[in-house]
């Protein structure tokens, strides 16, 4: 893995400050960061917290291709790419991504190519568990998929309550 | 050959356990190991439901060729973030 990547899959909260600093050097002079949290609602309904499961020993080699991917194809210095496991309450950090680059164009264009890539490609599932006392729900893929197809996967429903 | 296969999210909850070891015929690719596991656990086969692949630890489309002690992982599709 390249020094300047920093991926972690971790379960303690993920300190976003804390993680800019550690990717910034004197040469740079953009730090881009991302922050996925958790939302209080999903599609109408009050959500009270997340649990996110993993293929750990996957996602975390995932992130390293991730980040080698995107380290080639950015002009850019260090990056962290780290994601949160476990149970999490609205407003906590699920995600975070990092970019420090000479220049603010190439720093924000990796971030925000990366959460793309995370999103799509990280082996993370998130469960809701909804506030009204519903029975909780898997999300199927990004929230932006599932909200253009204006449902949450009917049949993948009907199989969890199956 | 014997591949072990590993399952997660939904897909775990569907088949009651997070792993188990399958019995495949030489010249099995991953779609044949999805279905071998969707024999024993009907759930999977359900329509509309497509779960996905990786092998050894990288996504893998149905077609990839196993071999003997490959690690097959069957999920939803993700949603991390």
């Amino acid at each position: 893995m390249e020094p300047g990547i920093i991926c972690r899959m971790v379960t303690a909260p993920i300190d976003a400050a804390a993680l800019a600093a550690e990717v910034a050097r004197n040469s740079d002079g953009a730090v881009a960061t991302f922050a996925g949290q958790v939302r209080d609602h999903h599609q109408g309904r009050p959500v009270d917290h997340l649990e996110y499961h993993a293929y750990p020993e996957m996602a975390l080699e995932e992130l390293r291709r991730i980040g080698a991917d995107l380290a080639a194809r950015h002009a850019v210095g260090r990056m962290a790419l780290v994601h949160r496991t476990g149970t999490l309450a609205v407003g906590e950090i699920s995600v975070l991504v990092a970019v420090a680059a000479p220049h603010r164009r190439e720093a924000l264009a990796c971030c925000a190519a990366a959460i793309e890539e995370i999103k799509r490609r990280l082996p993370v599932w998130k469960k809701e568990f909804f506030a009204d006392g519903g029975a909780p729900e898997w999300v199927f893929g990004p929230d932006e998929a599932c909200a253009a197809a204006g449902a949450p996967h009917p049949p993948a429903r009907e199989i969890t309550r199956g | 050959m014997k591949v072990k296969v590993r399952y997660f999210a939904l897909v775990a909850e569907i088949t009651g356990c997070s792993q188990e070891t399958l019995e495949l015929p030489a010249g099995a690719t991953a779609g044949g190991a999805l279905a071998a596991a969707a024999a024993r656990h009907g759930r999977l086969a359900a329509p509309g439901f497509t779960p996905l692949l990786a092998v050894n630890r990288r996504h893998a489309p149905q077609e990839q060729p196993l071999s003997e002690g490959d690690e097959v992982a069957i999920f939803p599709p993700v949603s991390g973030g």
